[in-house]
This record gives structure tokens, C-alpha cells and sequence, in this order.
């Protein structure tokens, strides 16, 4: 057969994708396009064209068993196993940089607490979820505010290591520093414990640009387009997946 | 469906071993997939496995997507598309080969229950906005080119479902072929 001709390259494509091209015509074809550029192009244009048809039929939920199947066939079993003293060496590389500066500066040592929650997501789903993390230490390098959202959620909760002071009156101020650009208010933190407040978009529409988080104290929220007061606290925003 | 920007989002991470992002692909397009698997298969258990046999196969090798020749949807479909096809024609066989033993009765007792994919076919016509132009091929000529692209028949199967000469099959495919692609890039 003479391939060369593009009509017949394209008639071959055609009937390859609708599925009319069986047997050992079909199979010719599947080495012919891992052969030849231009048969391979011709039959990504046909998938392109006849996509909107696969588009008409009505999708069906798979059972939960499917993906037990698949999960287990490529190796996700074992990361789900890890815990206790493996648990940190499977960390290691997902936290990346987060975890070196952790691990710097002893925090882990100093406040074990503020990695159960951590610990409990891994132990559950077998992963981390994908989040942006902020870690913010005082003018003397101390561990202050621990920041984190998840990559799509709009709620970023933080936990405050050590009390803030602050005058009555006053709120504390969390900054996203980006890149490039002015400071923009993402919203204010309690001075102990923990808190969460929700920002005006998600994570990942905010934070992907953000490399650095600041806190500041004002007289109230800030708004956006106002110029912060000095940093009394700023850390490394990192994306944890 | 997630736009096509994420979906190569959550491709390009799992090419990178990103388990979550693997996830998140699976939950996003496997009941698409499954649904065009199920049409041709007709069977739910071997529609999920030619859709996990697709999925290690995409953890494998995410790498070799490419962005500028496919959309993502497009790519898996396609995947899918070929495995259930090949599970489909592996499994004719096999019946043809027993014809005569239980199995082949047991295979051939499966009642199909499958509408008529000839109403997908009008859908897609119709959100294509291609009637007009489709409007030459008709009545058996369009109830094949359904039946082959929906059910996976091949152009024996379809003769023999519309009691048709192969031949003239051949040609309605064919034509059919033709004209879907002038009316579909004549849109572009």
C-alpha cells in the first residue's frame, strides 16, 4: 500500500479512530503511525474531530474498587503505609524547603503538636494535601505564626507559636509579599493560639506568585492597596506538593 | 469537566509522580471515560477494567502527552477508545472460537441494554450544530456510522445488524466519514 499518498494516509486515520479499521489492518496502522509523523498527525486530528461524539454519552461513576486497583498497580499502596519513623523519611521530599527551615531552626523538636494534624491527613488519605505553608519567626529568627491553606481552599489558618504582643485596639495584620509588586492584606491573626480567616480568593490564585508572608500591626483590617506598617514577623511562603 | 489548562495541570504533575494530582485527574475524567467504555463494551465489569488498565497506563506514561497535539480529554478518550476496542475484538473472537460451548451461550445471552446509539449520534449532531450539513446521510447510512463509533461494530457487524451488504456498509462509513469532516472543519 502506498502510504504516501496523503487521501489515503487520511482515509486509514479516519477509520482507525471511529474503529472500522480492524484486525491486522488496525494493527499495520499502530506501527505505521509510531513510524510516520505525518500518519500519527492525521490520527490526532481525527481524535480531535470526533471527540465532540464521546462527548454526547452520558458519564458513569465507577465503582470505588476501580481505583483501589489502580492506586495499588502503581505503587500508591505503600506511601500509605508509611508512618511512625518512616513517616519522616516520605516527608522529606514532599516538604522540601518548608521542612528545611523547620528543621533549622528546631521547630519540630519545640512544637511536635503542630505537626499532628499533618500527621493524621497523611495517616488517613495516604498524602498531603497540596497547601501553601508560611512560616513566620521575629526579628531574632524565633518561630511566631505558622500559616497554611490548602492549594484551593480560600480558609487560611494559622497557628501562633508563641504570643504576639499587641495594644488593645490594635489587630495583627498577615501580608502576602509577592514577587513582584506591593503587599497586598490577606486578613488578620489572632496574638496566641490558633485562627483561621478566609481570603478574598483561593490559595493558588493569591499565593502562587507570593514567596514571602508578613504581619504587621494596624490600627484595623487593612484594605487593599494600603501601605503596611513596619514587619514585626515575616517567613517563607512554600507550596507543599 | 475541569478546563483543559488544569487537566494538563494535574497530566504534567503525574508525569512527575504526583500521586495527588493523579488522583484528581482519575476523579475528574473517569466517568467520562467509563461511560465511552461502557458503550462499546456493554459490560460494566469489563468497561472498569479496560478504565484501570487506561489509568496505569496514563500513570506510566503522562510523560508523553503532549500538550500542543492534544487536548487532554482527547488523549485520554483515546486511550480508552483503543483498549475497550481491542478488549471488545479479543472477546468476539473468543465467543466466535466457542460457539458451541457455555461460555458462548452464556456471552451470547447477555441481553444489550444499550439505547440506540443513534440518539448520541443526533445529540452530538445537534450540539455541533452540523444537522444541515449531515442532512445527505440518512436513515441506515447514519444508524451505522452510530453503531461502529458508539457500539465499536465492525463494518461485518454492522452489515449483519442493518441486514445490509458489506459493501455497501464499506461505502456509507466512508461517506459518512467524508461529510463529518467537512461539516465539522467547515465550523472551524
Amino acid at each position: 500500500m502506498n502510504y504516501d499518498r496523503p487521501d489515503l494516509l487520511d482515509r486509514l486515520a479516519a477509520e482507525y479512530v471511529f474503529g472500522t479499521l480492524t484486525g491486522g489492518a488496525r494493527r499495520r496502522f499502530e506501527r505505521l503511525r509510531r513510524a510516520m509523523p505525518a500518519a500519527e498527525e492525521a490520527v490526532r486530528a481525527w481524535e480531535a474531530r470526533l471527540m465532540p461524539l464521546a462527548e454526547a454519552v452520558p458519564p458513569v461513576a465507577p465503582q470505588a474498587d476501580v481505583w483501589t486497583a489502580i492506586d495499588r498497580r502503581t505503587g500508591g499502596g505503600r506511601a500509605a503505609v508509611a508512618s511512625g519513623g518512616g513517616l519522616w523519611t516520605w516527608l522529606r521530599p514532599a516538604l522540601g524547603l518548608a521542612f528545611g527551615v523547620l528543621a533549622t531552626l528546631g521547630v519540630v523538636r519545640l512544637y511536635p503538636t503542630a505537626f499532628v494534624p499533618v500527621d493524621q491527613i497523611v495517616q488517613e488519605r495516604g498524602a498531603l494535601p497540596a497547601s501553601y505553608v508560611g512560616l513566620l519567626t521575629d526579628k531574632d529568627g524565633v518561630p511566631t505564626v505558622l500559616a497554611s491553606s490548602t492549594r484551593h481552599g480560600t480558609r487560611m489558618t494559622v497557628k501562633i507559636l508563641r504570643p504576639i504582643e499587641v495594644s488593645p485596639g490594635k489587630v495583627l495584620q498577615m501580608w502576602a509579599l509577592p514577587r513582584e509588586g506591593a503587599p497586598f492584606p490577606l486578613g488578620t491573626i489572632p496574638s496566641r493560639d490558633k485562627g483561621e480567616f478566609t481570603m478574598s480568593d483561593t490559595s493558588e490564585k493569591l499565593l502562587s506568585n507570593v514567596p514571602r508572608l508578613a504581619v504587621s500591626i494596624e490600627d484595623g483590617p487593612a484594605a487593599a492597596g494600603t501601605t503596611p506598617s513596619p514587619f514585626i514577623l515575616t517567613g517563607h511562603c512554600v507550596k507543599l506538593w | 469537566m475541569p478546563p483543559v489548562a488544569e487537566l494538563q495541570d494535574l497530566l504534567s504533575r503525574t508525569a512527575l509522580g504526583d500521586r495527588t494530582a493523579f488522583r484528581r485527574l482519575y476523579d475528574a475524567t473517569a466517568p467520562s471515560l467509563l461511560g465511552v467504555a461502557l458503550r462499546i463494551l456493554n459490560r460494566r465489569d469489563r468497561a472498569e477494567d479496560v478504565l484501570q488498565e487506561a489509568f496505569v497506563n496514563v500513570w506510566h506514561s503522562a510523560g508523553k502527552y503532549v500538550a500542543t497535539a492534544s487536548q487532554p480529554m482527547t488523549w485520554l478518550t483515546a486511550i480508552v477508545r483503543n483498549k475497550a476496542l481491542d478488549t471488545l475484538r479479543g472477546e468476539a473472537r473468543h465467543v466466535a472460537y466457542s460457539l458451541d460451548d457455555e461460555a458462548g451461550e452464556a456471552a451470547r445471552d447477555i441481553a444489550d441494554e444499550r439505547p440506540n446509539p443513534l440518539g448520541l449520534l443526533e445529540q452530538a449532531v445537534d450540539s455541533l450544530q452540523i444537522r444541515d450539513c449531515l442532512a445527505v446521510i440518512q436513515g441506515s447510512q447514519r444508524q451505522c456510522l452510530a453503531l461502529a463509533y458508539y457500539h465499536g461494530m465492525s463494518h461485518s457487524e454492522c452489515a449483519a445488524h442493518l441486514g445490509a451488504p458489506i459493501g455497501s456498509v464499506k461505502v456509507w462509513i466512508r461517506r459518512g466519514l467524508d461529510k463529518l469532516k467537512r461539516c465539522l472543519d467547515g465550523r472551524r
